[in-house]
C-alpha cells in the first residue's frame, strides 16, 4: 500500500512528459495485454473455423448427393429431395453457411456433367440461393456486387443479362471484370459485344482472361471483328487484334492494315504481328516504302513480318539492313540473306569489322536456322 | 563556455534526439496505417482473381526467370527443380554459373542431360565473358532450362548476363535457393498487364523464412515456426518489414527497394538503364532506385508494385556471425546507392521519390543505427558525469520497448489475419515470446552489424560479399 501510495506521489511529482510518457506507457501495456489475449481466441478461433467449415462441408456434400440419387421419374421434386431444399434453404439463411453451401455446389458442379449438372444447377434455384445472389447486385459495396455476379457466371444464370449489362462501364475495374467474363461466359461470342460500348480500359490481364474463356467454346463464329478495329477505345482494337490473329480472321485485313498508321506505337506494332501471322503481303511493301518513318519496334516487327514473307526482291532492302545498327534487325537480314542466297551471304563475310556484326555473322553462318 | 552555454548545448541535443525519435516513431505508426488500408483494398481485390485462366492461358506474357548461381552444388539440382515446378505456361529458368569454383556445372549437366549449344547472346550490358558456354537439355522435359557458364563477375554481373540471355519482355531475378511457390508468377505478372494508367517497372514479392519447413522435390510440404531463437526473430522483423513496411511504401508507390531474393523486373527499362551496377552489393536497391529515376526523369509514369502473398521461401541465417554478415553488406548497399544518387536527395524535381521515400531511407534507414551508437555513447557520457536523470531514463526506455512490443504484434495480427502461414498449436505464443524478446535477442546484432557496416564502407573498399554457408532448406528437418 505504501509502495502503491509512493508511486502515486512520485507521479503527481514529477514533470508533465514523465507523466505522459507514464500514462502512454500503461496505455500500451494494456493494449499489448489486449492484443495477446484476442491472439489467442483469433488463432483458436481460425483453427476452429477450419474445422467447422470441414465440417459443413461434409454435411452439405452428402445432401447434395442424396439429392442426386433421390430423384424419381414420376415427380418433378421427390419428397426426399423437398426436404433437403428445406434444409438448404434453412442453412442458406445464415452467411456463413450459405458460403459453404455455394462452394461445395459449385465444387460438385464441376466434377459432374450432363443431367447431374442441371440437376445441381435446379437446386441452386430450388434453394433459393440465386435471389441471395441477385440481392447482392443491389449492394452498395462494390466487392459484394462482384462477387454476386461471378455466383451468376458460375451458375450460368443467364436471366439477369439486362441488369448485369448496365454495369460494363462501372467505375470500379473489379466489377467491370466481373460483368464481361459473365457475358462471355454465358453468351460466348455473343458476348463480345459489351466491345461496343465500352467505354474504359480493357487491361491485358483482363483480355487473356477473356481469351482464355472463349477459346473453350469451339465451333461459334466470331462476330464482325472490323468496328471493334476501328474503336476509339484502343484496348478494344488491341484486344480485336488478338482475336484476329487468333482466329485467323484474314477477312479483316483491310482493317488492319489501316491500323499501320494509328497514333499508338503499341497498336501499330500489334498490327504488323497480326498481318505477319496472317501471312498478307500488302502489307510487307507499304512497310518496307515507309521503313525510315517507322520506330525502332516497328522496325523489328517488321523485319519478323519478313522472315515470313521474304522474296527474293527483298535482296537489296536486305542488304541495305545487315549492318544496321540495331542487333534483331541485323540478326534478321542476315538470317534472311543466307536462306535465299547463300553466296551473297557468304559474300559479306568481310562487309564490317564491327564485332557485333562478326559474331552474328559467325553464328548465322555455322548454325542451321 | 560557461555553464550555461553547456546547458543550452545539452538542451539542443536532447531536443534533437526528441524530435529525431519522435518523427521515427511517427513514421512507422502512419506506415503500420496504411498499410493496414492497403492490405485489407489487396486482400478484398485478390479474392476476385482467378489466376487459373492465367495459368493455362498461351497468350499469357512470357517470362524468364534468372538466377544466379556461385559454389551451389550443394543444393543446385533441388534449387533448379523447384524453379522448373511452376504452374504458369509461359517461362524459362536461366541458370547463371557464376564461374563457380565447385562442381556445379557438371552436377547440372549430369542431372539434366545438358549439352553445350551455340547461342547468340544479345550483350546489351557488357559482362564478363562465357567460360564453358550454354547450354541445354536433351530432355524434353527440362526444355525450360538453359544454363549459363560464365567467368565471375558478382552476382550483379551474373544477372546481367541473363538479362542478356533472356528472349522475353519480363524477367524474374532470384536468388537461387529461393523456393517458388507454383503459382508466384502468376501473381508477380499480374501488376504488369492490370495496371493501365502507368508503367509497371518491377514487381516485389515477400520473402519468407524456410528455415524448419519441410520442404520436398522443390515444394513447401509444411510450415514450422523454427526453434532457434535467431531465426524466430528474422522471421518477426520480416512480418514487420514486409506486412507493415513494404505494403505502406507500395500504396505510396515509393518502394526503394525489391528483395533480390525475388523481383520481377520489365526487362526493357532494366536495360535502358544499364542493368544492374556491378559496382555495389547493394545491386537490389541500386537497380529500382536508378529505374525509378529514369522515369521520372524522362517524366513517364510509373509503379512498382508489391505482391504481400507469401511466394518465395529461403534459409535465412541461423547463426549471428553469417548474420552480421549479410546484414553488414545491406548496410553497405544502402549507403552506396543513396550516395550514388544523392542527387534525388530533397530534389523536388523527383517528386515523391525525391522528397519522401529518399529522405525517408536516409534518416530512418541510413542513419538510424549511427544516431543510436551516437545516443549510447551520450548516454554512457552522462552516466560517467553522472548527470543522468534516471526518471526519464526508465519511462523513456520503457515506452520505447513497448512500442516496439506493440509494433511486432501489430505486425504478427496482420499475418494472422491475412496468410496465417504459421497455424500450428503453440505458435501463437513463440511468436509473442520473440516479440517480446526480439530488442534483445535481434535488436543489439542488428545494430552492431550496421555499425560494422559503416565502417566497412568507409575503412575497409574491399570488403565485398561476406560469407552465406547454406545448409540447404531440402534437408530442413522438422
Amino acid at each position: 500500500m505504501e509502495s502503491y501510495q509512493y508511486l502515486i506521489d512520485y507521479l503527481k511529482n514529477s514533470p508533465p512528459i514523465i507523466q505522459a510518457v507514464w500514462i502512454l506507457s500503461c496505455f500500451f501495456f494494456i493494449i499489448i495485454v489486449i492484443l495477446i489475449i484476442y491472439l489467442k481466441y483469433l488463432r483458436g478461433h481460425l483453427r476452429n473455423n477450419e474445422k467447422v467449415v470441414a465440417k459443413y462441408q461434409k454435411e452439405y456434400e452428402s445432401y447434395l448427393i442424396s439429392y442426386l440419387y433421390a430423384g424419381n421419374e414420376e415427380e418433378e421434386i421427390s419428397g426426399e429431395q423437398q426436404t433437403i431444399i428445406e434444409k438448404l434453404k434453412i442453412s442458406a439463411a445464415d452467411i456463413f453457411k450459405r458460403r459453404i453451401i455455394v462452394s461445395t455446389l459449385l465444387r460438385l458442379r464441376n466434377e459432374i456433367s450432363g443431367e447431374m449438372a442441371e440437376s445441381i444447377q435446379k437446386l441452386y434455384y430450388q434453394s433459393g440461393l440465386i435471389g441471395y445472389a441477385l440481392s447482392r447486385l443491389k449492394s452498395k459495396k462494390w466487392y459484394v456486387v462482384a462477387k454476386g455476379i461471378r455466383e451468376l457466371t458460375h451458375f450460368h444464370v443467364k436471366e439477369v443479362h439486362d441488369e448485369i449489362v448496365i454495369l460494363v462501364n462501372h467505375p470500379k475495374k473489379e466489377i467491370r471484370k466481373e460483368v464481361q467474363l459473365y457475358l462471355v461466359t454465358l453468351f460466348h461470342f455473343e458476348g463480345l459485344k459489351f466491345l461496343d460500348v465500352l467505354q474504359t480500359h480493357l487491361s491485358e490481364w483482363d483480355q487473356i482472361q477473356l481469351l482464355e474463356v472463349l477459346q473453350h467454346f469451339e465451333n461459334q463464329e466470331l462476330p464482325n471483328i472490323n468496328p471493334w478495329l476501328k474503336s476509339t477505345n484502343d484496348s478494344v482494337v488491341t484486344f480485336a487484334l488478338k482475336l484476329a490473329k487468333i482466329y485467323n480472321q484474314f477477312e479483316a485485313k483491310d482493317a488492319i492494315m489501316e491500323l499501320l498508321t494509328h497514333q499508338q506505337k503499341i497498336i501499330r506494332v500489334d498490327a504488323i504481328h497480326v498481318l505477319s501471322n496472317l501471312q498478307v503481303v500488302e502489307a510487307k511493301d507499304i512497310l518496307k516504302n515507309n521503313f525510315d518513318k517507322l520506330s525502332l519496334e516497328e522496325q523489328i516487327a517488321f523485319f519478323k513480318l519478313l522472315e515470313n514473307m521474304y522474296e527474293t526482291s527483298d535482296e537489296p532492302f536486305l542488304l541495305a539492313h545487315v549492318t544496321y545498327e540495331n542487333f534483331e534487325i541485323k540478326l534478321s537480314a542476315l538470317k534472311i540473306l543466307k536462306i535465299f542466297n547463300i553466296e551473297k551471304f557468304k559474300s559479306l563475310k568481310e562487309i564490317s569489322s564491327e564485332p557485333e556484326f562478326i559474331r552474328i555473322f559467325k553464328f548465322i553462318a555455322h548454325n542451321q536456322l | 563556455m560557461n555553464t550555461s552555454t553547456v546547458q543550452i548545448i545539452l538542451l539542443i541535443i536532447h531536443l534533437l534526439f526528441f524530435i529525431y525519435a519522435f518523427f521515427a516513431i511517427g513514421s512507422y505508426v502512419i506506415l503500420a496505417i496504411i498499410s493496414a488500408v492497403e492490405t485489407l483494398e489487396y486482400m478484398k481485390k485478390n479474392s476476385f482473381v482467378n489466376y487459373k485462366e492465367i495459368l493455362s492461358s498461351t497468350i499469357s506474357p512470357s517470362i524468364s526467370i534468372i538466377a544466379p548461381a556461385y559454389n551451389e552444388s550443394l543444393n543446385i539440382i533441388e534449387n533448379v527443380r523447384s524453379l522448373l515446378s511452376s504452374h504458369y505456361v509461359n517461362y524459362d529458368v536461366v541458370i547463371v554459373n557464376d564461374g563457380s569454383k565447385d562442381d556445379s556445372l557438371e552436377k547440372l549437366i549430369l542431372a539434366y542431360d545438358l549439352v553445350k549449344v551455340n547461342f547468340l547472346i544479345n550483350q546489351q550490358i557488357p559482362t564478363k565473358p562465357i567460360r564453358a558456354g550454354v547450354f541445354k537439355s536433351t530432355n524434353p522435359a527440362f526444355e525450360k532450362l538453359t544454363v549459363v557458364d560464365k567467368e565471375n563477375g558478382g552476382k550483379a554481373d551474373a544477372l546481367n548476363m541473363g538479362l542478356n540471355i533472356s528472349n522475353n519482355n519480363y524477367v524474374a531475378c532470384i536468388d537461387v535457393d529461393c523456393l517458388l511457390l507454383e503459382n508466384a508468377l502468376q501473381k508477380m505478372i499480374k501488376p504488369f498487364l492490370e495496371v493501365t494508367e502507368e508503367t509497371v517497372i518491377a514487381t516485389g514479392g515477400v520473402i519468407r523464412i524456410a528455415n524448419s519447413c519441410i520442404i520436398k522435390d522443390g515444394k513447401l510440404l509444411d510450415v514450422n515456426f523454427p526453434e532457434k531463437r535467431i531465426v524466430q526473430a528474422q522471421i518477426l522483423e520480416y512480418l514487420r518489414a514486409f506486412l507493415l513496411g513494404r505494403m505502406a511504401w507500395s500504396r505510396l508507390n515509393g518502394l526503394l527497394v525489391i528483395s533480390g531474393a525475388f523481383g520481377l523486373f520489365n526487362k526493357k527499362i532494366a536495360i535502358e538503364v544499364g542493368g544492374y551496377d556491378t559496382n555495389t552489393v547493394g545491386e537490389d536497391m541500386e537497380i529500382i532506385v536508378r529505374m525509378r529515376r529514369h522515369m521520372e526523369e524522362q517524366k513517364l509514369k510509373y509503379k512498382v508494385a508489391y505482391i504481400p502473398d507469401p511466394l518465395c521461401w529461403t534459409e535465412a541465417p541461423d547463426n549471428y556471425k553469417i548474420f552480421i554478415s549479410q546484414r553488414n553488406r545491406w548496410t553497405r548497399g544502402t549507403i552506396e546507392t543513396l550516395r550514388k544518387h544523392r542527387k534525388i536527395a530533397f530534389n523536388s524535381k523527383y517528386k515523391s521519390l525525391g522528397l519522401l521515400s529518399y529522405p525517408y531511407w536516409l534518416f530512418f534507414e541510413r542513419l538510424a543505427p549511427v544516431i543510436e551508437v551516437i545516443g549510447i555513447i551520450y548516454f554512457v557520457i552522462l552516466m560517467a558525469l553522472n548527470e543522468v536523470r534516471w526518471d526519464y531514463t526508465v519511462a523513456f526506455m520503457l515506452l520505447a520497448y513497448l512500442f516496439t512490443v506493440l509494433f511486432s504484434i501489430v505486425a504478427i495480427f496482420s499475418e494472422e489475419l491475412t496468410f496465417h502461414q504459421y497455424k500450428k498449436k503453440g505458435t501463437g505464443f513463440k511468436l509473442i515470446m520473440i516479440s517480446v524478446l526480439e530488442p534483445l535477442v535481434l535488436h543489439p546484432f542488428i545494430l552492431y552489424a550496421a555499425i560494422r557496416g559503416n565502417i566497412d564502407y568507409y575503412f575497409n573498399k574491399k570488403k565485398k560479399w561476406g560469407e552465406m554457408t547454406r545448409k540447404g532448406m531440402a534437408k530442413a528437418e522438422k
